[in-house]
Parts: structure tokens; sequence; C-alpha cells
């Protein structure tokens, strides 16, 4: 692992993204102190271009774009966070009893797999946003449920791969129970690999709940990225710094994400290593 | 780009050259070319008889025409009817009707046609019409060119619903021993209008022909009108600024561009063509919710909202604030007032608190006194910004507000089936008559579970049932006058609803084209003088 | 021979893979509140109860789930999608009608976003750590984490209304009647701008996985051996690397296909592209269930049939793999 740090020291790219991800917590940290308040306050005059006592300009209903972007990182990394969690985990229990016992459950869990890769995946959000009515909490649920599948096809692989490795044979040999074997040895040894996937999937659920509330399906007690640019976007040509704003905002998040992500990947990926 | 050039020439015109240009074409109709208009959102059918969405009038106008138009002052003007009489007791109308005119498809219209489209299909499919047509209860056909209207009790209001838009008429023989839902010209209509349908490419357009045998000798000029369907807002107004498009109602194109395309030189904008659809934004209240039942609580609500607020940073500027239960455009027929309890004063907030206070609705921890939700309405993005602005009005006032912004199906299922609601806000158009806007929403017997659009607030006033069973009836116009205002003032006060703004609506031109809004129906009614210029 | 086996093989153990999709998606999709009468009604401003229950009787509403889902299994079993009673038209009509314009963009943006993208990432691996590496896993990042209808709205702006080069939107001139090589340049126009929108997404994300693909293979041992033996770079790289390192690409593509269908309502949205993905939300907001389900089962199709020809291209790049 102080091998792996070091290797992820050197990697400049890598560095940069830690360094927004940094600017990101802060942001999200000191948000309260530099806007106190509710963000969705109206602060002034609507539609008041950047500078002055508003940094970054106001929206169409006079609130401080600063404030509202500020407020949004919370919840754009709530969501990205959350539903990546939801995804791992939920995708380790598939793909990890799949990839463990083979048989019956690897049919049955690939399957369920399956149907849910069957369905567009932008549209089951929608769908399941739908059944659930919009809040943070649904489009968590919802973000989890179309990107875990993946999480769960790429620990099965593993699984199977780890699995006839003469050391998990000779664990199993020794007596090891099921659980010591799978939590022990065999998700360990894929860690690195979930970690990397993990960290891109933060990226692209930011990006989906941006999507998500740029069609209207956001939750609207909330502030987050994607409601300011769905709001901005009627004004988009006459007010460019509502929409500006946020979407430079995501982009940078997940930039650093990503960028992290590579380095995390580059520095833990056994396979990556020596060249 | 030779385009850009020759626009950046007509602006270095002399502007006594370009206003003698205007003139001469202004005057000279010309025939030919296609006109593309933009219609949004794409219509889901086009039966205009037994959908009544707004979406769809703006294509099947040019299609199905009604027995009259209207004229400026909203009186009707000869259209398939050349000329009609109403009798004293005020229950028989007859039509003399246009001879010569024949539908698409070659069938000659007669007084049978009028007779099956109100009889055996408006009454019967369509969502408004039945209550326009409540008292008609035969239509009687003495002779081809003679349709008689027999009612039941006197209806002054029919004679302002006859256009194309509310009570279009079809061709008999195309529905007759059909399943009329399941007709196959619901999306291929056809009328006795200027334009036949042509195509609809789903996802993109409907293309309409010249009517070349149409009944009006020398129109239309238009060779073609296509309907273009885009389902972005920026991306419509996109196609006005670049001329793609032609024409926009009905405000198609977003308010917030409207400033900046007043601007483009190749752009118009008007507010007229829009006098027979009024329109209310307004809060409705659950009359059954422990606070909201107490008049007390929903008067403060309504001293609550700055109203210009709405319409300036919602509506950009398109609009007045509502001061009552109809809209100023029923001034015309002399139905509107604005003798009513006015909430839109200096001191509107104080008097809010002491109302709240004198409710039994005290402020408590944080300032708060009690909690509500507001259902966001699913028809655009604009609702979801009033929404947040209701919810920072009503927080000063001591009403925390949570906001629910869910689909379509799952906001009316929520509202109008399940009552699992506090506040909604709907937007309600009006029909020509009050009967059509105040009877639904106000009525005892409108309290209806799983319709949508009816009285949800569960209002119920003697009084003002016997007053509107009245306003039905009544054919003398000042004594109609007298009993809405009483009605208005009865609201008002009651205040069962909260009205928020008084619409406006907006069309947005290519100055190339020409007579686009020759009536108060504007978009909702055939192009048939419109005319580009090459 | 023995390839039209497994493919037979591999076909008629979809059937019931399909089958239980079918069913699935009959209860997740019922699982949403409201129903298409009173969107319609909705929409028509009020409407009268008998009105409601007209509407409900000819959509088939008013039949208890039991009855609506053995309608439905019935009419799949004759390969029937059903009915549109919003859209007053044949299910698969409607589907039809879309189907050209979802595969020429998705083709297009994907055909590019493949080429491109694997190119960029076997030139920033084989240079690894060095400034063509950077600029091009930077650029890709770039492009990867910018919001698709946000980088359209922007295009719009730029090259339809500041410079007047592209159409804002649609799929061809309306009215214009090209025929010929007029309508092939003219279509070509209208789907510049939502192509790229698309396809740069894909591309950063085949240049990484390209990217991160050679990388690994170039570690293996048999590429040392290779080495070794005195092979050239050259030859090491299009004899061995590339052959392995463009596996995950095909997985990659292969996951992404049920994407083809859904993947672009947000870039449909922003042109106007009369594709798929906006009808299948336009159908899910007004809760058009026919054509919902007509159009997951379309997806579902899809879907194993690309998996298929995935495992096929497999076999042809790894001959490791039997069928």
């Amino acid at each position: 692992m102080r091998a792996g740090f070091s290797r992820f020291a050197r990697n400049r790219l890598a560095l940069v993204g830690a360094g927004l991800l940094l600017c990101l917590v802060l942001l999200v940290v000191l948000s309260p102190l530099l806007y106190p308040g509710d963000p969705f306050r109206l602060a002034g005059p609507a539609l008041r271009p950047p500078g002055g006592a508003f940094l970054l300009g106001t929206d169409t209903l006079g609130r401080d774009v600063a404030a509202e972007v500020a407020y949004g990182a919370r919840t754009s990394l709530l969501i990205g966070i959350g539903a990546t969690l939801g995804a791992i985990v939920f995708g380790v229990i598939v793909g990890g009893l799949a990839g463990f016992y083979r048989g019956a459950v690897e049919v049955a869990l690939m399957r369920l797999t399956e149907f849910f890769q069957t369905i567009p995946a932008f549209i089951l959000a929608i769908l399941i946003v739908a059944i659930l009515s919009p809040s943070v909490t649904n489009e968590v649920i919802a973000i989890a449920a179309v990107s875990w599948p993946g999480i769960a096809r790429l620990v099965r692989g593993e699984f199977v791969a780890l699995g006839g490795r003469e050391f998990v044979l000779a664990c199993s040999g020794l007596g090891a129970g099921d659980a010591r074997i799978i939590f022990r040895h065999l998700l360990p040894n894929c860690l690195s690999q979930i970690i990397a996937v993990g960290s891109l999937l933060i990226g692209t659920s930011i990006l989906i709940e941006a999507g998500l509330a740029f069609l209207g399906l956001g939750d609207p007690n909330v502030m987050s990225w994607g409601l300011i640019i769905s709001a901005g976007r009627a004004v988009l040509r006459s007010a460019w710094w509502i929409c500006t704003f946020p979407g430079i905002a995501i982009l940078l998040t997940v930039l650093g994400i990503n960028l992290t992500g590579d380095g995390l990947n580059e520095a833990l990926n056994p396979r990556l290593r020596d060249r | 780009m030779p385009f850009n050039i020759s626009r950046r020439l007509a602006l270095a015109l002399p502007l006594g050259l370009t206003a003698f240009a205007e003139a001469r074409a202004a005057t000279e109709p010309k025939r030919g070319g296609t006109m593309v208009m933009i219609v949004h959102p794409e219509p889901s059918t086009l039966a205009h008889y037994s959908v009544s969405a707004g979406n769809i009038p703006p294509i099947a106008t040019q299609v199905y025409e009604g027995l009259v138009t209207y004229d400026w002052d909203l009186n009707p003007q000869p259209n398939l009817a050349k000329s009609w009489e109403i009798a004293p007791d005020g229950k028989t109308i007859t039509f003399r009707l246009q001879d010569g005119v024949t539908f698409h498809n070659g069938q000659k219209f007669t007084s049978a046609d009028v007779q099956y489209s109100f009889m055996e299909i408006l009454k019967k499919y369509h969502p408004t019409a039945p209550v326009v047509l409540a008292e008609l209860t035969a239509v009687e056909t003495p002779d081809p060119l003679t349709a008689i209207l027999h009612l039941a009790n006197p209806a002054p209001y029919i004679m302002k619903a006859l256009a194309g838009r509310d009570l279009p008429i079809m061709c008999k023989s195309v529905f007759e021993g059909t399943d009329v839902l399941n007709n196959p010209t619901a999306n291929k209509p056809i009328g006795t209008g200027p334009f036949k349908f042509g195509q609809w490419e789903r996802g993109e357009y409907v293309r309409l022909d010249r009517n070349d045998k149409y009944w009006k000798p020398g129109l239309p000029y238009l060779n073609r009108i296509v309907a273009r369907f885009i389902p972005d807002a920026a991306t419509r107004s996109a196609a006005m600024e670049t001329g793609e498009a032609h024409f926009a109602g009905y405000s198609a194109v977003n308010y917030a561009d409207l400033a900046r395309m007043k601007s483009n030189p190749i752009l118009g904008e008007t507010t007229k063509g829009y006098e027979m659809t009024p329109a209310l934004s307004v809060l409705e209240l659950n009359g059954k919710h422990p606070h909201l039942d107490k008049k007390e609580v929903r008067q403060a609500i309504a001293y609550a909202i700055d109203r210009q607020f709405i319409v300036d940073n919602v509506m950009y500027g398109y609009g007045l604030p509502a001061t009552g239960p109809l809209s100023r455009l029923f001034k015309t027929a002399g139905l509107y007032t604005d003798d009513v309890r006015k909430f839109d004063v200096p001191d509107r907030l104080d008097i809010a608190n002491k109302l709240l206070d004198g409710a039994g609705a005290p402020r408590g921890e944080g300032g708060i006194r009690f909690g509500l939700h507001l259902e966001i309405n699913s028809f655009g993005e604009q609702w979801l910004r009033q929404g947040e602005y209701l919810k920072q009005a009503l927080g000063q006032v001591g009403i925390e507000v949570t906001l629910r912004s869910e689909d379509t199906a799952t906001w009316l299922r929520r509202v109008y089936t399940d009552y699992d609601y506090d506040i909604n806000e709907p937007f309600l158009s009006q029909g020509v008559d009050p009967v059509i806007g105040l009877n639904k929403q106000y009525l005892t017997s409108q309290i209806r579970k799983g319709v949508t659009f009816v009285n949800d607030s569960f209002y119920a006033n003697p009084e003002v049932d016997s007053l509107l069973a009245a306003g039905m009836r009544e054919q003398d116009p000042v004594k109609r006058g007298d009993i809405y205002k009483k009605v208005q003032q009865i609201l008002a006060e009651d205040c069962p609803l909260i009205w928020l703004v008084d619409v406006q609506y907006v069309s947005i031109f290519n100055n190339k084209l020409h007579d686009h809004t020759t009536g108060p129906l504007g978009t909702q009614q055939a192009f048939e003088r419109a005319w580009m210029e090459s | 021979m023995r390839l039209a086996r497994y493919v037979g093989y591999r076909l008629l153990l979809a059937v019931p893979v399909i089958l239980g999709i079918v069913v699935l998606n009959f209860f997740l999709i019922h699982l949403a509140p409201g129903d298409a009468a009173s969107v319609l009604a909705g929409e028509s401003g009020a409407a009268t109860p008998e009105y409601m229950a007209l509407l409900r009787h000819k959509f088939g509403l008013d039949q208890p789930m039991s009855t609506q889902f053995f309608v439905y299994l019935l009419n799949m079993a004759h390969l029937d999608l059903g009915y549109s009673f919003r859209n007053d038209s044949p299910v698969a009509a409607l589907i039809l009608d879309r189907l050209w314009p979802t595969a020429l963009l998705m083709l297009t943006a994907f055909a590019s976003a493949l080429v491109i993208g694997t190119g960029l990432g076997l030139v920033a691996a084989t240079g690894r750590n060095s400034w063509r590496d950077n600029v091009i896993s930077l650029v890709s990042l770039v492009a990867y984490a910018t919001p698709g209808f946000w980088l359209g709205l922007m295009m719009i702006v730029v090259f339809a209304i500041r410079l007047e080069w592209l159409p804002t939107s649609g799929f061809d001139t309306v009215g214009a009647y090209n025929e010929g090589w007029a309508e092939v340049v003219d279509v070509a126009r209208h789907l510049v701008m939502p192509a790229v929108a698309l396809a740069l997404f894909y591309l950063a994300l085949y240049a990484r996985v390209m990217r991160a693909s050679v990388l690994e293979q170039t570690g293996m041992d048999y590429v040392t051996t290779a080495r070794a033996k005195g092979q050239t770079e050259r030859r090491v790289m299009t004899g061995h690397v590339l052959r392995n390192a463009l596996l995950p690409i095909v997985t990659m593509a292969g996951v992404q296909a049920g994407n083809l269908i859904g993947g672009s309502i947000v870039v449909e949205t922003v042109f106007g592209w009369p594709g798929i993905g906006t009808l299948a939300f336009n159908a899910l907001q007004s809760r058009d269930l026919n054509l919902l389900l007509g159009i997951f089962f379309v997806s579902a199709c899809l879907v194993v049939l690309i998996n298929l020809v995935v495992d096929l291209v497999y076999v042809t790049l790894d001959p490791r793999i039997e069928i």
C-alpha cells in the first residue's frame, strides 16, 4: 500500500485530480460559513451578471448563483458517492455469490443482472424515479439500480478466476469457512479493481443526476448542479452564467474524480505496476 | 454566407426605403410558399373531436372549420354558416349554411354533417363540448342547407363556442357506422378547411397542403404549412432566430428568450390572437386540510404572495397579477370585475400574519406555524420556478413549504384521485365563457374523484351554486354581468383557490410572414390569409 | 457448420430469457402510478367523468390486471407488440418509424467513437507518460466529464446561430423535399452536431479503456518473450498486443448495447432528433405502457443479439476461446 501511495504521488495528473477533489471538499465544508442560510433564498435582483456583490451573478429569481453552486457540491457528491456505494454493495453481493457458489445460483443471479442490462439504463433510472417520486434518496436508489450490474459482472469474473488459484483451494482444503474465504481472501484480491471502477462510477453518477435534473426529475427541495442548469437552460442565451458555472463545476468534479481514479488504478492494479 | 450578408445589407438600407418596401409588401398578398410553424409539444393525436389538448388546434383548425369565426370584438362572423338567428326565447338557433362547400374527400358539406358532428361526436366523445352543448337536445335539418339547434334552456354561451377550435364540423360519412374513438381519420383528419392533411412524420413534423378546391375563392395563399416539433426550448428559439421556422404561437418559444428575439431584425412579436384564450395560473388548496379549511388561513396565503414578482420573474413580464377567479379578457363581454377583496396591498404581510395568528396557527419553534406540501405542475419548467418562489414567500409568514415534483401521471393521480395534497399549482384554461371555467372549478357537483382539473378543493357554497346556475341561463348581458360580479366577490372572499397570474400568450413570427394573426383565435384558427414574402 | 449450430443453440437459449424479461417488464412498468387516461384528460384541460370512463375503456384500463397481463402475453405470443391508444397507432409502426434515425445516429456516433477512440488510446499507450499521452488522457477525461446536453446547447449557439454553418435541429430540412445526393447531404448536415455530442463521451471512454488495456498487455510475459526473441516493436504491437488489447473494447461495446436505444434521450431532446429514446421517454411520461413495453422488448432482443455477436467476435480475436 505504501508503495502504491508513492506511485500515486509521482503521477502528476493524479495529483491534479486529488487537488481538484480537495477544493471540492473544502467548498462543501466551507459553504455554510461562506453563504450562511438557505441557498434558495431570494438574495437580490434577478439576472445580475457576475461581479460585485454576487460573484457568479444571480439567477431568474434573484438567488445567488455562487451560493447555489457551493451548496450544489454537497448534493452532487452525496448522490455520486451514495449511488456508487449502493451499486458496489449490491454488485459485490450478487457477483460474489454467483462467482463463489457457481451452478444454479450463478445462473439465476447472472440472468437477473442481464435483465437489468437489457433495459436502457437511463430510461430505467427515469422509470424508478417515476415509481418512487423524485427525492435525493430515490435518485441514489435509481442510479445505483442502473450501475450495479457492471460491478456484479466484474466481481463474478474475478471470483471465478481467483477461485481456482492454489491459495484459495488450499484454504478450503484446510477447512476455512465460506465467509472467511470470501472476506479474507477473495474480496481483498479484487478490491483494487473495485476501487478503480467505483471511482469512475462516482463521476458517471453525478452526470446521470445532472441528466435527470435536466429532464425535470430532480429533488426540488435540495440544491443541486443539475437543478441550477435546468433552471438556467431557459435563459442560456441571455444569462449565460447560470448554466455555465454549475456546468464547469460538474466538469471539474468529474474530471477530478476520474484523474484520481486513474491514479489509484495505476498505483494499485498489480498488472499495471512493473514497467 | 450570402444569407448573412443580405441581412446586414437590409439593415444598412435607408430607413425610408425599408419603410416603403414594407408598406408595399404588406398590401399585396402573394400566392405560394411554405410556412414552418413550431408547435410544442408534439400532439399525441390529431383527433381534434375527442381530445382538446392545446397543441392540437394549431394543426387541426387548418383542416376542420367551425360554423362561425369571430371578429376582434368577439362577435360571430360567417364561416360555414352564412347567417343565423336566435329565437326570442333563446331555445332555438337557426343556421343557414354555405352552399358549395366540400370536404377534402370530395363529399358535399350539408346540415347532416352539422347534426352528426354535434349530436353523435362532440356531445358524446369530446372532453369539454358536453358542457357547452349540455342544453342541446336535437339538431333539426329541414333541408341540406339549414340546421336548427334545439335547446332545453337558453344557452347564450353557445354563440361564443362555434369556432373550429371549440366545435369543429366533421364529415358524417367518414364516421357513420364506425367506432368514433378508433376512427382511421384520427391522425389523417378530413375537413372543409383551407389546408388538407398531408403527412405526419412522428417526432418531426406534420405537413399540411393547400386545399385547391377551398370554398373561399382565391384562398389560401400558402402552398403548404409544416408544423415542426422541437422538444428543447433553447433549440426552438434558435430555429426562429436562424429563420428555419416562421411562426411560433401559443408561447411555444420560452418567455425568457423573447427580450433577445425582439431585438432580432428578422423577427416580430405580437400578443394579439389570444383574446379568446383566457387562462389563469392558480393555487388549489385542499379544503379538507386542518388549516386550509379555514377561510382566514386561505386569505393569509393569498396576501403572502407577491403576484407582480411572479409576473416579472417567472413569466418574464408577460401577464398581469390576477385579481380574482376570472381573467381580464372577460371584460369585453362585461363579465369581469376587479371590485373584489384585494390582496396586492402594501401591508399585505402584516395582514397575513394577523390572520394566521387569529386562525389558531401561532408561530412555533423557528418561527414556523405549520408545514404544507406543494405539488409542482409537471407541464413546464416555469412551474418549478414558481414553486420555489412560493416556498420563500410562504416561509415569510411562517408556513414551511415542501415541494414535490412528480411526472404528469403521478401528479394528476395524487391530486385528483387520491386527494393526497395540500397545495396544487395548476394552470387553468378558462374557455370562451365563465360557464366553462367557473362551473367546473367551484360547483359543489364538480367534486368528482378521479376527474382532472375540477373542484378538488372541496368548495361547496350553495349561494355560488345557484348564482352559477342562473348565469348559465341569463340572456340579458347586463343582468348576466351582475350575476358574475356577485360570484367573483364571494369567491374572492372565500378564497377556495389563490389566483396568481392572468396569463398573456405571445406569438413570434418571421417578418417575411404576413397576415398570420387575423382574429382573436390567432394560432388556433386557419392561416387562410397568411402569405410569405419571397 | 459448428458455428451455425452454436448460433442456433444460443438463440434457442435466448427464448426463455426474453420470455422472462417480457414478464418482468410488464410488472415493473405497472408499478408506475397513474394511468394514460388521466394524462390525456389532463392535457385536454377539464374532462367529464363519462369521458374518463370512455378513455379507460378504450385503453383497456378498466380490465383487471390479470386480464391485461393475459392479453399482453397472447399478443406477444403472436409477436404482436400491441396498439398505442394514445398515439392512435400500432406500436410496431411507431417503433419502426424511429428505428432508422436512431440507428443512423447511434451507429455514426458509435463507429466514429470506436475507431477514433481506440486509435487515440493506442497512441497514448505507446508513449506512456509522454506529452502526447498526457494530452490525450486529459482531453478524453474532459470530454468524458462534460454533460452531453450542455455541450449540445453550446454547439447550437456557436455553429448554428453565430456561424450559421449547420441547422439547429431535426432530421432533415422539412418541406425541402430533396432527393438523391442532396437528401444525403442534408441529413448529414443535421447529423453532425448530435453525433459529435454523443460520440465524444464514448470516444473518451474507448480511448481510456484502450490505453489501459494496451498497457496491461504490454506488461504480459508473452510480450517480453516476443521482445526477447528480437521481434520489432511494430510486429509485437500488431501481432500480439493489439489483438488481445481489443478484447476489453469488445466487452465494453457489448455492455453498452443496452444504451443504444436509451442512451441518447438527452441529446435527442436537445437536437429534436426523432429517435427511440425520446419516444420511450414520452411513452413513460404519458403512461403509454404498450409502447414502452414494445420498446423494452425490442431493446432486450437487441441486447441479446449484440451479446451473441460480441461472443463471436471474441472467438475470432482470441483463439484460446472455443465454442
